[in-house]
C-alpha cells in the first residue's frame, strides 16, 4: 500500500488530543439516587474515576477515534499497488545531458531506458504504447501503437543529447494525445532543470541521486587584434567548492595547463593565447559523475571565410577588398562558367548576366539570375536605404544610413527576405533550390558605399552568411548545408563515425547534431567543420529535481509499472459510518451523550 | 425465630425459617444469585392502589373514628383477613395486663407449663395430687400467664424511602398499619416511631381495636425526609421503653453509619427484632447507562460513575455483598429478616410471606 498524501497522517495526532478532550470535558449528568452507598461499594465505580478506566471503557471514545484514524488515513490518499496498469502508455524519456550521469548505474539514462523497455514488455494484448523524447526539441517519436517491437527498437536507439531536454514540453506533447480510459503518461527525467508540470495521467520516475558536476560551459576559439586566443569557462554545479585542473591540447601538443578553484555553484572563465589554426581539445582532469562535459573542441580556422570566386568585368573595390578579407582563396574571373564554381564556396557575379546558376552560394550585385524569384522591373534613380534589418546577421554592424545610390534594379523579389531598402528591394536574401543567394540591387560604382565603413562589415558579414568556412551551432540542432552540386557528403562524428549525408534539392540535410564536438562535412569542395556547443550553460547541472506534488507518485523500477487503486474513499466513507453509528449511539444511550 | 434464610449451605437453625426460603421472584436481578435474594415474589396487585379507596368497610367493623385513614392505608377486606391473624413472639414475654398471649410470669394463667417440688408458702391449690399418688411426693403444677406484648414499630422516614413506585415508604406505612392492626386486634400494645437523623413523631403505645384510627392516622402523615441515622434512632427509642417486647423495624438500611450497632443494641436489650428490609426495584437492578453523577438523595453527596456493563456486575456485586452481609448478621443474632421491594402487594406481604417469616400466624 502506499500513500499519496503521506503528510496527512500528522493529523493522527489528533487522537491524544481527543482523548485529551475526552478526559477533560466534563460530561456527566447529575443523576438523583436514594443512596450511594452501593456505588460506592462498588468497585467498578472506584474503577470509574481512573482515566485508562474510562478510555478502556468507552465505546463512544474508542469509535470516534476510528473514525479520526479512518478520516485521517483517508486524507493520506491510501492506495494498493497493482502490478499492471491498464491503458495506453506513453513512455517520456528525458534525453537531456544530465541524464548521462553516472550516480545511477550505468548511467540515469540507462536506468531509465530499461525500465521503459521493461513497461513496454509488460503490456498487455490491447495495450498501445508510444514513445516521446525530450530533446531539444520535444518528438513523437513513436505514435501509440500495439507493436511492442516498435517500440523496444525505439527504446534501443535512443542516446541522450548534448543539451538539456525540454520536459515539459515533451509533456505537453504526450499530453496532447488522447489516451484511452486509465493510460498513463510515463516519465523518465532527472527534473534537474526547473518544474515539472503536473497532469493527473503522470507518473514521475525521477532519477539520480547527487549533483556532484563541473563541466566545460564554453570553449572557443578565435583570431584577435594580438593574435589568435582561445576562451575556457568551467562551471561547478556541485554545492562544495571544488579544484579542477585544466588542460587544453593541440594536436596531442599541450597549449594551456592551470588549476581552476571553484566555489561551490561559481565558474571561472580563462582566456589564453593558441599558437596555430586548427582544432583545440581541453580537458578538465576531475573525476565527476557526469564526465562526459569535461571534455570540449574548439575550431581555430585560419580562413574563416570561404573560398570565393569573383566574377567582374573589373571592380577595384571587391578585389582590393577580397584581398584583406580572411577568405580561403579568392579567385576573379570574367567569364561565367558554371562548372568551374564548384571548388567556391561563394561566387560573386559583379554586373554579369550569369544565366541560370547551378546549387550554390553567390553573392549578386547589380544582376539577378533568372532562376532565383526576383526578376528585375527596369531600374530606378536615387532609391535611399530608408529601413533595414539590424538584427540579422549579414547587417551586424552595418550602418546603411546616409549612403547613397544613383541607381538601382528595380527588384520585384517574391519570397526571401528583403534586409535594406525604401521604394524599392536594395538587399534581399534568397534561400531555395540549393541556392542561397543574397543581391545587392545596385552597382558599387554607383553608390558611395564602398567608401563607408559598412562596407567591407557588410562584405564579410554577406560572405560568412553565404559559405562561412566554419559553421558554429548548438547540440540538438538540425543543419542545412548547401551541397555546392556534389550529391551526397560523408559527415564526420566527434568519436570518428562515418555518416552519409545525403544532397536533396541542392541541399545537404544534416540529422541533428547531438553531441557536443567538432564534426567534419567532407564533400568534393573539401572538408568543412562544424563546431557543436553544449545547447546552454545549464545543460550541466545533474542535482535531481522532485516530482510535482500533485502528480502520481511512483517507486523504483515497477512502481512505474503498476497502477494504484485508490482506498481513500472507502476510508472517508468508513469514518463518516463510524461518525454516524457514534452518533446514533450516543443519543440512543440512556444516558449517554456524544 | 429467623426470617431471612441464610446462605444456602449453612445449616438452618429454625424450622420455620427454613420454609421462608423466597424466592426472588419479580426481582430483576441479574446477577444471578438468586438464593441470595430473599424477595416476596411480586405479581400481586399491591392493594393500596385507588381501588382500595372506593370499597367501604364491611357492616361491623370496630373502629369507625379513624375510618378514613384505614380506607387510605388498608382496605376493608383486608382488615378483615387480618383480624383473623394475631402476632407471633418467640420469646416470652412479660406484659403488665393480661392479654392473650403467654408470658415469662407463671402461675395464673391456663396454660400448663411444667412440674416443680413443691415448697412451702405454694398455693395448695396447684398441688397435682395425681403425681403425689404415683410418686408420694408434693409437686405443684406451674401455669403460663397470658400477658399483653409490647409492639414497637419503627418506620424509616428519611429521604431514600421515597424512592420506588410506589415509594419505600408507602410500602412501609402498609405494613406498619397491618402489623399494628393485627397487635391492636389483639390487645397487644402497639407504639408507632418515625425516624431519620432526628426524632421524628412517635405515637404512644396503643391498645385495643378502637385505636387502630389513631395509629393510621398517624402512619398517614409520615413524609420522607431527612438522613437515616438508625443508631440514634434506636437509642431514642430504647431510652424510652420501659417493657421489652416486639421490635419491627421498616427500613431501607441505606445509613453510611451502618445497621449493626443499632440492630445489636435492640438485642441487647432483649428485643425480638423484626426487620423488614424495602428496597425499590431500581436500587436492587439500576436503569442506568453513560457517564453520570450520583447524588445521594439524603446527603447530597455525589458519586461519578461511568456506568456500562461491567460497572452494573460491580453493582450487583456490591449489592449481593450488602445483602449477605445482612442476612448473615441478623442469622447470627437472632434476628428475623425480611426483604422485600415495593412491587409486592402488601396484602402478599402480610398474609403469606410475613406468616411464613413468623411474624404473624
Amino acid at each position: 500500500m502506499t500513500l499519496g498524501a503521506p503528510a496527512a497522517l500528522w493529523g493522527l495526532l489528533a487522537v491524544p488530543f481527543l482523548i485529551l478532550l475526552y478526559l477533560l470535558r466534563v460530561r456527566r449528568r447529575d443523576h438523583p439516587v436514594s443512596s450511594v452507598l452501593l456505588w460506592q461499594r462498588s468497585a467498578a465505580t472506584l474503577a470509574a474515576y481512573r482515566p485508562s478506566r474510562r478510555i478502556e471503557r468507552s465505546l463512544l471514545l474508542l469509535l470516534q477515534i476510528l473514525a479520526t484514524a479512518a478520516l485521517v488515513t483517508g486524507l493520506a490518499r491510501p492506495a494498493v499497488i497493482s502490478p499492471y496498469a491498464p491503458g495506453d502508455l506513453l513512455l517520456v524519456l528525458d534525453l537531456s545531458l544530465s541524464m548521462r550521469a553516472r550516480d545511477v548505474s550505468p548511467t540515469r539514462f540507462d536506468r531509465a531506458r530499461r525500465e521503459a523497455l521493461e513497461a513496454a514488455s509488460r503490456l498487455r494484448a490491447g495495450q498501445r504504447a508510444g514513445v516521446v523524447i525530450a530533446g531539444a526539441r520535444p518528438e513523437l517519436l513513436v505514435p501509440l501503437t500495439f507493436d511492442r517491437a516498435r517500440i523496444a527498437a525505439a527504446l534501443r536507439g535512443l542516446e541522450p543529447q548534448d543539451a538539456s531536454g525540454d520536459v515539459s514540453g515533451a509533456v505537453a506533447l504526450a499530453a496532447e494525445h488522447p489516451l484511452g480510459p486509465g493510460g498513463r503518461i510515463l516519465v523518465w527525467t532527472d527534473a534537474a532543470r526547473g518544474p515539472l508540470p503536473a497532469l493527473p495521467q503522470e507518473v514521475y520516475r525521477i532519477l539520480g541521486t547527487s549533483d556532484d558536476n563541473a563541466g566545460i560551459t564554453m570553449f572557443r576559439a578565435a583570431h584577435g587584434p594580438d593574435g589568435a586566443e582561445a576562451l575556457l569557462r568551467v562551471d561547478n554545479f556541485s554545492g562544495r567548492p571544488r579544484r579542477i585542473p585544466v588542460d587544453v591540447t593541440h594536436e596531442r601538443t599541450e597549449v594551456y595547463r592551470g588549476t581552476l578553484d571553484l566555489p561551490g555553484g561559481g565558474s571561472r572563465t580563462v582566456v589564453f593565447p593558441v599558437p596555430a589554426s586548427g582544432v583545440f581539445q581541453a580537458r578538465l582532469v576531475a573525476h565527476d559523475l557526469l564526465p562526459d562535459d569535461d571534455v570540449a573542441s574548439a575550431v581555430l580556422d585560419p580562413a574563416p571565410l570561404p573560398a570565393v570566386l569573383l566574377v567582374s568585368q573589373g571592380n577595384p573595390y571587391l578585389e582590393r577588398l577580397l584581398q584583406v578579407l580572411p577568405v580561403a582563396r579568392a579567385v576573379e574571373t570574367r567569364t561565367a562558367d558554371p562548372r568551374t564554381w564548384g571548388a567556391f564556396g561563394v561566387v560573386i557575379l559583379d554586373r554579369t548576366d550569369p544565366g541560370p546558376v547551378p546549387p550554390g552560394d553567390y553573392l549578386m550585385i547589380d544582376a539577378v539570375a533568372p532562376n532565383i524569384p526576383a526578376a528585375a522591373a527596369g531600374e530606378v534613380g536615387g532609391p535611399r536605404f530608408a529601413t533595414w534589418d539590424r538584427t540579422d546577421p549579414i547587417l551586424h554592424y552595418v550602418d546603411l544610413s546616409g549612403v547613397r545610390v544613383a541607381r538601382a534594379l528595380a527588384l520585384a523579389p517574391q519570397g526571401g527576405r528583403v534586409l535594406a531598402g525604401g521604394d524599392v528591394p536594395l538587399l534581399w536574401a534568397y534561400e531555395g533550390g540549393g541556392i542561397r543567394a543574397l543581391v545587392l540591387g545596385f552597382a558599387l560604382q554607383d553608390s558611395d558605399l564602398p567608401q563607408r565603413v559598412a562596407f567591407p562589415i557588410l562584405m564579410a558579414n554577406s560572405l560568412a552568411w553565404l559559405g562561412g568556412g566554419g559553421l558554429e551551432v548548438r547540440a540538438g540542432e538540425a543543419l542545412q548545408v548547401p551541397a555546392g552540386g556534389a550529391a551526397a557528403a560523408d559527415l564526420i562524428h566527434p568519436d570518428g563515425r562515418r555518416q552519409v549525408v545525403r544532397a536533396a534539392e541542392g541541399m545537404l540535410l544534416l540529422p541533428p547534431l547531438t553531441r557536443a564536438g567538432v564534426y567534419r562535412l567532407r564533400g568534393p569542395g573539401g572538408d568543412r567543420e562544424i563546431t557543436v556547443l553544449s545547447a546552454d550553460r545549464r545543460a550541466g547541472l545533474i542535482r535531481p529535481g522532485t516530482a510535482p506534488a500533485t502528480a502520481r507518485p511512483a517507486g523504483p523500477g515497477g512502481g512505474l509499472l503498476s497502477s494504484q487503486v485508490p482506498l481513500w474513499p472507502w476510508f472517508l466513507l468508513g469514518a463518516v459510518g463510524v461518525a454516524v453509528g457514534e452518533w446514533v449511539l450516543a443519543t440512543r444511550r440512556p444516558g449517554g451523550e456524544a | 425465630m429467623t426470617v431471612s434464610l441464610p446462605p444456602a449451605g449453612t445449616p438452618n437453625q429454625s424450622g420455620a425459617s427454613s420454609k421462608q426460603r423466597l424466592p426472588p421472584a419479580g426481582t430483576p436481578n441479574q446477577s444471578g444469585a438468586s438464593s441470595k435474594q430473599r424477595l416476596p415474589p411480586a405479581g400481586t396487585p399491591n392493594q393500596s392502589g385507588a381501588s382500595s379507596k372506593q370499597r367501604l368497610p364491611p357492616a361491623g367493623t370496630p373502629n369507625q373514628s379513624g375510618a378514613s385513614s384505614k380506607q387510605r392505608l388498608l382496605d376493608p377486606g383486608f382488615l378483615q383477613k387480618l383480624e383473623a391473624l394475631s402476632l407471633l413472639s418467640r420469646k416470652r414475654v412479660c406484659g403488665v395486663q393480661r392479654g392473650e398471649r403467654r408470658s415469662t410470669a407463671r402461675g395464673r394463667g391456663v396454660e400448663f407449663d411444667d412440674y416443680r417440688a413443691y415448697q412451702p408458702g405454694d398455693d395448695y391449690r396447684y398441688i397435682d395430687w395425681n403425681v403425689v399418688s404415683r410418686l408420694d411426693r408434693l409437686f405443684i403444677k406451674l401455669f403460663s400467664e397470658e400477658e399483653d406484648l409490647d409492639v414497637l414499630l419503627m418506620v424509616d422516614t428519611s429521604a431514600s424511602m421515597a424512592a420506588g413506585h410506589p415509594s419505600k415508604l408507602l410500602l412501609a406505612k402498609h405494613l406498619a398499619a397491618a402489623v399494628g392492626y393485627i397487635g391492636l386486634a389483639n390487645l397487644d400494645r402497639v407504639g408507632v416511631s418515625a425516624f431519620a437523623s432526628t426524632a421524628g413523631a412517635r405515637l404512644e403505645r396503643l391498645r385495643g381495636r378502637a385505636r387502630a384510627g389513631d395509629l393510621l392516622g398517624f402512619l398517614e402523615k409520615l413524609e420522607p425526609s431527612g438522613e437515616t441515622d438508625l443508631l440514634a434512632a434506636m437509642r431514642r427509642q430504647l431510652a424510652a421503653s420501659r417493657r421489652r417486647g416486639l421490635l419491627v423495624l421498616l427500613t431501607d438500611l441505606f445509613d453510611p453509619r451502618g445497621y449493626e450497632r443499632a440492630l445489636l443494641l435492640a438485642r441487647a436489650r432483649r428485643f425480638q427484632t423484626f426487620l423488614i428490609h424495602l428496597l425499590a426495584d431500581e436500587e436492587l437492578a439500576p436503569r442506568l447507562a453513560g457517564d453520570l453523577r450520583l447524588v445521594d438523595a439524603e446527603t447530597g453527596r455525589a458519586v461519578e460513575v461511568t456506568v456500562d456493563a461491567e460497572a452494573l456486575r460491580a453493582y450487583a456485586a456490591a449489592r449481593d455483598a450488602f445483602f449477605h452481609g445482612i442476612e448473615r448478621f441478623c442469622f447470627h443474632h437472632g434476628i428475623d429478616y425480611l426483604r422485600t421491594t415495593t412491587s409486592v402487594s402488601v396484602e402478599s406481604l402480610v398474609l403469606r410471606w410475613l406468616r411464613q417469616g413468623g411474624l404473624v400466624r
